[in-house]
């Protein structure tokens, strides 16, 4: 057999055998179940961190928020009770006779 | 009929609401001072921030006996606001930047308790009654490097208030004064 007689029979059209394509179909199907799987765990999980961190920021923000409150209110008295007890003090020393004022 | 009866319910709550709502003192005219100002202080704290404070102060009790006094003091409160500038120098601000708060502290519902003013300093304090409690509660205090505007808003007890120990500085025992209510 000279080389252009075995090029031939190497590169010559064969029909694939019976039940070729099923097979093939069938890998496919197989091969991809556990790829659409995996992708959907991966949103669940995603999802629930992201519920998980925004609700526990959404917590962070309003403790922080209401300890800025409670700070500012607790100044924001102590600030009307120091003009208050200045305001009084004054009308008490202004009714005070001048000898008891000098003590 | 039964119409009729809901608008003029609705009507009748509205109208119930409105002179609360024109009496609340607000602090305008004081916009430019907090720049020329040394130390400015500017706290506004309506119902739902009081609420939370409330809770965080429930919740946090390091103020000891005062700690008491001050959550008592915020559960009849609607909103809190304050405003005051410390100055390096004095001449400021003028009197007159006062106007646009003592114009509304003139209007009928509230009333001047306690009145004290030399040429350098003034000091007034307003309160708003409703049904025999203090509804509103305004302090003006003017020194000549010194603004505060305080207003108040829900009951209060002014007695209680004035035990606060002020911010670093000792509370000033007043004694009690025959004739005059608060």
């Amino acid at each position: 057999m000279n080389l252009e007689e075995e090029l031939r029979t190497a590169l010559r059209r064969e029909d694939p055998s019976p039940g070729f394509a099923g097979r093939v179909s069938a890998r496919a199907q197989s091969s991809a179940r556990p790829a659409r799987v995996f992708p959907r765990m991966v949103w669940a999980m995603a999802l629930a961190a992201l519920l998980v961190i925004g609700f526990s920021a959404a917590y962070e923000y309003r403790q922080m928020q209401a300890e800025r409150a409670g700070r500012d209110a607790v100044i924001a008295l102590r600030i009307a009770a120091d003009k208050l007890n200045i305001a009084r003090e004054r009308v008490v020393r202004r009714e005070m006779p001048a000898s008891t004022r000098e003590n | 009929m039964r119409r009729l009866f809901l608008i003029a319910l609705i009507a009748g709550c509205a109208a119930a609401q409105l002179p609360a709502q024109l009496l609340q003192l607000r602090i305008t005219g004081l916009d430019g001072l907090a720049a020329k100002a040394k130390e400015s202080t500017d706290i506004t704290l309506d119902s739902n921030l009081l609420k939370m404070a409330g809770g965080f102060l429930a919740g946090a009790d390091k103020d000891g006996k005062d700690g008491d006094t001050i959550k008592q003091l915020l559960s009849g409160l609607k909103a809190i606001t304050v405003r005051s500038f410390e100055f390096n120098e004095p001449g400021q601000y003028r009197i007159e930047d006062l106007e646009q708060i003592r114009a509304q502290l003139r209007t009928p519902g509230w009333s001047k308790i306690i009145s004290s003013q030399n040429k350098n300093e003034i000091s007034e304090i307003y309160t708003r009654m409703e049904q025999g409690k203090v509804a509103g509660f305004a302090i003006i205090n003017a020194e000549p490097k010194e603004l505060t505007v305080v207003a108040i808003e829900g009951t209060i007890n002014l007695n209680d208030l004035s035990k606060l120990k002020a911010l670093g500085v000792p509370s000033i025992p007043v004694p009690e004064k025959k004739g005059k209510q608060e």
